[in-house]
């Protein structure tokens, strides 16, 4: 296809080599930089911890763990069960705590409640705690993601 | 739609007499216009400096037991730190060499005659102000090199008389280096030194566009005749070449011969052996090393040290020194800073061997 | 015919630093994924000094290629920028030239 006359003129074209290559260089520079300012989160896929640790809790009480950089609650059910939540509140990151009296999860931040088993019951938290998987092996309690779930 | 927002910034800022000024600036052209790049060379360097400096200060810590540690974690953790890191530490050496390379070429071409004195005076107190970015910075990683070099290097003022002790003190933030010393100079190179350079930098770069480029003595007699090419865009696109060589060299040298990090200085071990300042201090270190320890009534310290104080001076005083300098007062000043610069330059590799 | 030329020599450096920074992309990118191995390696290292170096062989060849395409854009850039002085510099004197006529 022959066109009448040129898309753009010779200047044109040069002033956007000159732009184009100037800009993907200076953005080459600026690829480390974000890399460096926005580090990649930092949770694990699982938390290997002594059982011995945990052994002598009693039945509706629980137990803080790390992980990763947040708080993990390992609650022991009535029933001897286990289940473990990621302790940060869904609403606004604040860390919750568990009134063993009222069987619930509360966060002071916003007066957000939970239920015994992580699931948002009053107040402004938009979704249950976050869940992880508990597993029992020999002395080691081993704590996981649920599924498949990545942040 | 450009110039509708121009237009709108213009009404209130009335900033277009200084975009109109800039059009109309010019850059003479000689054979010396080459020494006219070294200025902004050194701009470039010290923006690197500062965003380098803006990303380091995310993860660094300037205490006693998180210093090292923090930046052992910039250079394995963090993604690219070993980069930034390795960047701000070359940046640092390339903007000092420029600033000495800037100083020399408007010392030998006399730049700083009338009316320029100014801008020669504030230049030195940016010069100090670039000493003190790097020797603040120098103690940040807080590993034996470091603390020693830092210990010797605030011992000195104290052969000050009269207001030694206090120097070293404010310096040091007590009799010795200590924790609080780290803190202490880590608040000077972030907060107010950079205070400082900008402030003198404003006024340099005024006087530098109020005044226009100097030329050189010989050619000041036939200004008409000197070719003037416009600062944009011809200049600006010579210096865009020669940023872009320079950022070139700065990554290529960041990246293959990025600093190391020894472990953490310990404030009570003995000084490790081969203790030496960065490399521009190097002639001041070994001038104090020839220094007999007494010179008639004084320690040789204390004689050192003022006359380095006394070659400060009268170097900051230099435009009003050297008022004749097309005469032969003139040209003898120019034989006696050919003879300091060949002294610093054998003091630096004399120190070396 | 110049001028076609010069468009597609144009289009095709475009191409290539596109496709190029693209690879850089993803060896970065791998690069951080290697952070376990990093963690090893500093426990190591923790004893004496820390030389900074990478970690593996995805991270040197990266920065190989990231110094390359560097130089080469920055060569580019240059012959670019020379060719804009020519022109400036011959608008320059033609400006001269017309106002001697007189």
């Amino acid at each position: 296809m022959k066109l009448k006359h040129s898309l753009f003129t010779r200047r044109q074209f040069l002033n956007g080599l000159l732009g184009g290559w100037l800009g993907a260089l200076l953005a080459s520079f600026l690829y480390p930089v974000i890399k460096f300012v926005f580090p990649p989160t930092r949770e694990p896929d699982q938390v290997i911890l002594p059982f011995a640790d945990f052994r002598d809790m009693g039945p509706n009480s629980v137990k803080n763990f790390l992980w990763g950089t947040k708080p993990g609650i390992l609650k022991k059910n009535d029933d001897g069960s286990y289940l473990a939540f990621v302790g940060v509140c869904t609403h606004l990151d604040c860390n919750v705590s568990y009134l063993e009296d009222q069987k619930k999860f509360f966060c002071a931040c916003h007066d957000g409640w939970y239920d015994e088993n992580g699931l948002n019951i009053g107040g402004p938290p938009p979704r249950p705690l976050r869940r992880l998987v508990v597993f029992i092996e020999g002395e080691d309690l081993i704590i996981k993601r649920e599924g498949g779930e990545r942040e | 739609m450009k110039t509708g927002i121009q237009s709108w910034l213009d009404e209130r800022f009335g900033l277009s007499n200084i975009t109109k000024f800039l059009k109309e600036k010019t850059v003479p052209q000689h054979k010396h216009s080459i020494w006219y790049y070294t200025g902004s060379a050194i701009l470039l360097f010290f923006t690197i400096q500062v965003i380098t400096g803006f990303m380091l200060v995310f993860y660094y810590k300037p205490t006693l037991e998180g210093a090292n540690e923090s930046v052992a974690r910039i250079m394995t953790e963090i993604p690219l730190g070993w980069i930034i890191r390795s960047v701000h530490s070359w940046s640092a050496s390339f903007m000092i060499a420029f600033v000495f390379i800037h100083l020399l070429s408007t010392w030998l071409t006399k730049s700083y005659r009338n009316p320029r004195e100014l801008t020669w005076m504030s230049g030195v107190f940016l010069l100090a102000v670039s000493l003190a970015f790097g020797f603040t910075g120098y103690l940040l990683p807080w590993d034996d090199l470091s603390l020693s070099a830092t210990k010797v290097g605030t011992d000195i003022p104290r052969s000050i008389p009269l207001v030694g002790a206090w120097v070293t003190k404010l310096l040091r933030g007590g009799e010795d280096v200590t924790g609080d010393t780290l803190t202490r100079f880590f608040g000077f190179h972030v907060s107010i030194l950079p205070v400082f350079i900008f402030i003198l930098l404003a006024v340099h770069i005024y006087l530098i566009q109020k005044q226009g480029m100097s030329l050189p003595l010989a050619l000041e007699s036939k200004k008409e005749e000197v070719k003037e090419i416009p600062f944009w865009p011809n200049f600006v696109y010579r210096e865009t070449i020669v940023w872009l060589l320079l950022l070139g060299a700065l990554f290529s040298l960041a990246i293959f011969f990025p600093p190391s990090l020894d472990k953490a200085a310990e404030l009570m071990a003995p000084a490790p052996e081969g203790i030496k300042p960065e490399w521009y201090f190097l002639f001041l270190f070994q001038t104090l090393k020839i220094f007999p320890a007494k010179i008639f009534f004084l320690t040789g310290d204390t004689f050192a040290v003022l006359l380095m104080l006394l070659v400060g001076i009268l170097f900051f005083f230099l435009p009003l020194i050297d008022n004749k300098p097309a005469e032969r007062k003139g040209r003898i000043i120019t034989i006696i800073a050919l003879v300091l610069i060949v002294y610093a330059v054998v003091m630096t590799i004399w120190s070396l061997l | 015919m110049k001028l076609r030329k010069k468009k597609f020599l144009g289009m095709f450096l475009l191409v290539i630093f596109f496709v190029s920074f693209l690879i850089l992309q993803l060896n970065f990118a791998q690069q951080v994924t290697q952070e376990e191995q990093e963690e090893k390696v500093q426990v190591k290292a923790d004893q004496d000094k820390i030389i900074p170096s990478p970690q593996n062989i995805k991270e040197s060849t990266g920065i190989y290629v990231f110094v390359a395409w560097m130089w080469i854009a920055i060569l580019v850039l240059i012959y670019i920028l020379s060719l804009k002085i020519r022109e400036v510099d011959r608008l320059l004197k033609l400006r001269f030239l017309s106002t001697e006529k007189k």
